[in-house]
């Protein structure tokens, strides 16, 4: 192994992974360099160490108390967190990255061995994560020098680090993996396979989601040490309990846990350099759909206003949806919301049924997912186009044909969206059972609204660029559109929500209103976004 | 007297990108039925030239006539009447080959009966029978090559442009792409083709336009630039590189394998 070809190789892959997921090029710059990360992330650690040190010396003396009480069990918990978040955002990265991006690794043909590419691999995931190590031992270390933990605190240190490489092998051994094993799978099962792709991304994305939130957080901080005692025989959890056994003064325990944590870090080395070396698909795989010969469909759906190229459009997307995993997410977003909006429904969110909300406050619970959700998809509708935007510039296509083909993908999502929303929050609020058409009416014209209002901002501020975790639409543009989105959605209740509060049912009269202000939004934005569309096609960007 | 309408008129067009000037007043027409070959080293203007006739980008000014259409006020009409396929060309990777096409049909209004006769003779033509049904994604550079290229044959275009047509592809699919163009010029279908093959454009192109940085630097059939260039006895890259001031071939050569 040549440690110059490794040292050069983390250079190159950290460079690349941050320059493809960062989108300012300043920042990307300066945090593509090794060294600069290295300097930050001790710069990180002093300032919160020295912060935290002085804040925690001037607290009054109950909280020092509480967080004195918590500090072992957190020093012990970083190591286990660490190695967790690793897997878990080397995951994530490998789902985000664009079909355009996979199995294009250089250094297939470049005369790098197997654990060179590993080890600089390792080393390069260790860099990009080493924030997480400062972050969590900086806020650890004023603590510890108040409290006398200082020995604790470096074990934890050196432990932790030794999770960060343990994370990072593991990334490792699930990239080669999941490389083989979803090459043969989609070689062999074609449209069914990526089905199951899909579905199991969803899954991913709705339980990261779900990880993150309050709650979850709460209870797995509060329990991190009993879970720690109960799987001591986890490899993953030995440099934690080495941890714990420093904190309780057993210096044979920390011993014995830490040389088995460098035993595994060893094995899991080997192991990721043979999966490598083995397992490793460097082209990408021919995943077949069908064995049919080709038939052009000759019965169409006949729907007035959609023409040829506009259904082929509408094809296209929903095909794009549901087989490109960079999608996915956009996908999950209906189901991360009912699962959250379920969550605080449910008994357990609330503390009795006289939590439940009225109609006042369910007619906001309902609109807000269905804006954002149509507001993201058709937003991002003309950005996810990528670089083979240029088959639409080249095509014989008016800007009212792409305009109404892209509002009708984000909206024939949306309807459905609202249907089962209604449906689900119909079960649990009985004031949405009672209004159910009156909200099933307001729910799509704030559906035509968005879509609008979103292709407008997504043609007015698209953005191209085929990178890991892209975006579609640039940061101004997502943030306003949402803004507009929403506060439109919202001005589109409002009568409703003055007729509740004032007479404490839904007045025709103010509903007419709703549906009137709803639909004057929809004329005006679906004219700007034809304005717009009509501009961005007569130059291409990319 | 009447004249004969041309089958693309380029007029003084120019094009800059910040403070590059990318075209720099670019004119010359083809008639119908002609090859021309549009020639120049990397960066030269010819790309972007080439989205510009075809409407997919804004020149700064100057106008393009397509058959009589300017592009700049109709667009969608010379879109309809144009066949495209620009250099190394992005496809939708997660359609398959069969939907790809298919898309495009549509897009272009090809009724069911006739794209499928289309789609099906195209895909048995150049070799991609029986890769039909599988995702782009997994197509090598020469396959995709193939798919664009019949997706900018697909609607008997009026006139087809074609960036690098031939890269990437095999003897058999680039002798059957040059044939077509043959065949499409017996039959009236003007070409403008940019290659950096110069025996290509030799063999197939009934006249040449040589660029350089952003300019028209010569223009006219194979023997005329012969002629021009001073060595009427020499081959056309000679010619291509006494025009272009790159003839320094041989010093670069030898001080890269010194």
């Amino acid at each position: 192994m040549k440690i110059r070809t490794v040292y050069k190789l983390a250079l190159v892959l950290t460079r690349s992974q941050i320059r493809g997921t960062q989108r300012n090029k300043t920042l990307a710059r300066i945090f593509g360099e090794p060294r600069t990360i290295i300097i930050v992330d001790l710069v990180l650690l002093i300032a919160l160490g020295v912060v935290g040190y002085s804040l925690l010396l001037r607290s009054p003396a109950l909280l020092r108390e509480a967080i004195a009480g918590m500090e072992a069990s957190a020093l012990a918990g970083v190591p286990v967190g660490i190695a967790s978040a690793v897997i878990l955002f080397g995951v994530l990265y490998e789902i985000s990255q664009p079909i355009q991006s996979l199995s294009t690794d250089v250094v297939n043909w470049l005369p790098i061995s197997p654990t060179e590419y590993v080890a600089g691999s390792i080393i390069s995931e260790s860099y990009i994560y080493s924030f997480m190590l400062s972050l969590s031992l900086g806020l650890l270390l004023g603590p510890a020098l108040i409290f006398g933990m200082g020995q604790v605190w470096l074990a934890a240190a050196l432990m932790a680090t030794l999770a960060l490489i343990i994370g990072s092998c593991v990334v490792e051994v699930l990239d080669a993996l999941t490389n083989r094993i979803s090459s043969s799978f989609y070689k062999k099962s074609g449209r069914s396979g990526m089905f199951v792709r899909l579905v199991l991304t969803i899954i991913i994305l709705v339980f990261v989601q779900l990880l993150f939130s309050g709650q979850i957080i709460g209870y797995l901080l509060q329990s991190v040490i009993q879970t720690v005692r109960l799987a001591w025989f986890v490899p993953l959890v030995w440099p934690s309990v080495a941890v714990l056994g420093a904190s309780q003064g057993s210096g044979y325990t920390f011993l014995a846990f830490a040389s088995l944590s460098v035993v595994f870090t060893l094995a899991l080395f080997e192991v990721a350099t043979n999966f490598r070396a083995r397992f490793w698909v460097p082209v990408p795989v021919a995943i077949r759909l069908s064995a049919q010969t080709y038939h052009a469909p000759r019965i169409r759906l006949q729907v007035p206003w959609v023409g040829l190229g506009e259904s082929a459009i509408l094809r296209k997307d929903m095909r794009s949806l549901t087989r490109r995993r960079e999608m996915a997410r956009f996908l999950a977003i209906p189901f991360v919301l009912a699962v959250s909006l379920g969550l605080s429904f449910s008994p357990l969110g609330s503390e009795s049924i006289a939590d439940t909300p009225g109609l006042l406050a369910t007619v906001p619970i309902y609109l807000l997912p269905v804006a954002i959700f149509v507001g993201l998809l058709s937003m991002t509708s003309i950005g996810q186009e990528g670089y083979a935007v240029w088959n639409l510039y080249a095509a014989p296509i008016k800007p009212s044909n792409l305009l109404r083909a892209k509002m009708l993908f984000a909206a024939a999502l949306g309807l459905l969206f609202v249907v089962g929303l209604l449906a689900v929050f119909s079960l649990l609020l009985k004031p949405l059972a009672t209004y159910f058409w009156v909200l099933l009416a307001l729910g799509i014209a704030v559906v035509f609204e968005e879509s609008a209002i979103g292709i407008c901002f997504g043609a007015r501020f698209p953005d191209f660029r085929e990178m890991v975790r892209s975006r579609y639409v640039s940061v101004w543009g997502s943030l306003l559109g949402m803004l507009v989105g929403i506060s439109s959605a919202m001005l589109t209740a409002s009568p409703i929500i003055i007729s509740v509060m004032r007479y404490h049912s839904i007045l025709p009269q103010l509903a007419a209103l709703s549906f009137i202000f709803a639909f004057a939004v929809f004329v005006v934005a679906s004219k700007l976004a034809n304005s717009q569309i009509k501009l961005l096609l007569q130059n291409i960007r990319t | 007297m009447v004249t004969a309408m041309k089958a693309l008129q380029v007029n003084n067009v120019m094009k800059s990108f910040g403070g590059l000037m990318a075209v720099k007043g670019v004119s010359f027409d083809v008639d119908s039925g002609q090859v021309l070959g549009l020639l120049g080293p990397n960066g030269s203007g010819k790309s972007t030239l080439m989205k510009i006739i075809v409407g997919i980008m804004k020149p700064d000014s100057g106008s393009i006539l397509v058959q009589g259409v300017n592009v700049a006020e109709d667009p969608i009409t010379v879109k309809r009447m144009v066949g495209f396929v620009p250099e190394s060309p992005r496809l939708y990777e997660f359609l398959t080959g069969n939907e790809y096409l298919d898309f495009v049909a549509d897009v272009h209004g090809l009724e069911a009966s006739v794209k499928q006769e289309r789609i099906t003779e195209f895909l048995k033509a150049l070799d991609l029978e029986g890769r039909e049904n599988e995702l782009i994604h997994g197509y090598s550079q020469g396959m995709k090559q193939k798919l664009a290229i019949i997706a900018g044959l697909l609607h008997r275009p009026q006139i087809l442009v074609l960036d690098e047509p031939l890269n990437a592809l095999d003897p058999r699919s680039a002798r059957i792409t040059k044939d077509l163009i043959h065949k499409l010029r017996d039959g009236g279908i003007p070409t403008i083709f940019s290659t950096h093959v110069l025996e290509i454009a030799d063999a197939i192109c009934d006249r040449i336009v040589i660029m350089y940085d952003g300019k028209v630097l010569e223009e006219g059939t194979s023997t005329e630039l012969r002629a021009k260039g001073g060595t009427s006895g020499s081959t056309l890259e000679e010619v291509f590189l006494k025009l272009t001031g790159t003839s320094d071939t041989r010093e670069i050569v030898e001080a890269l394998t010194r």
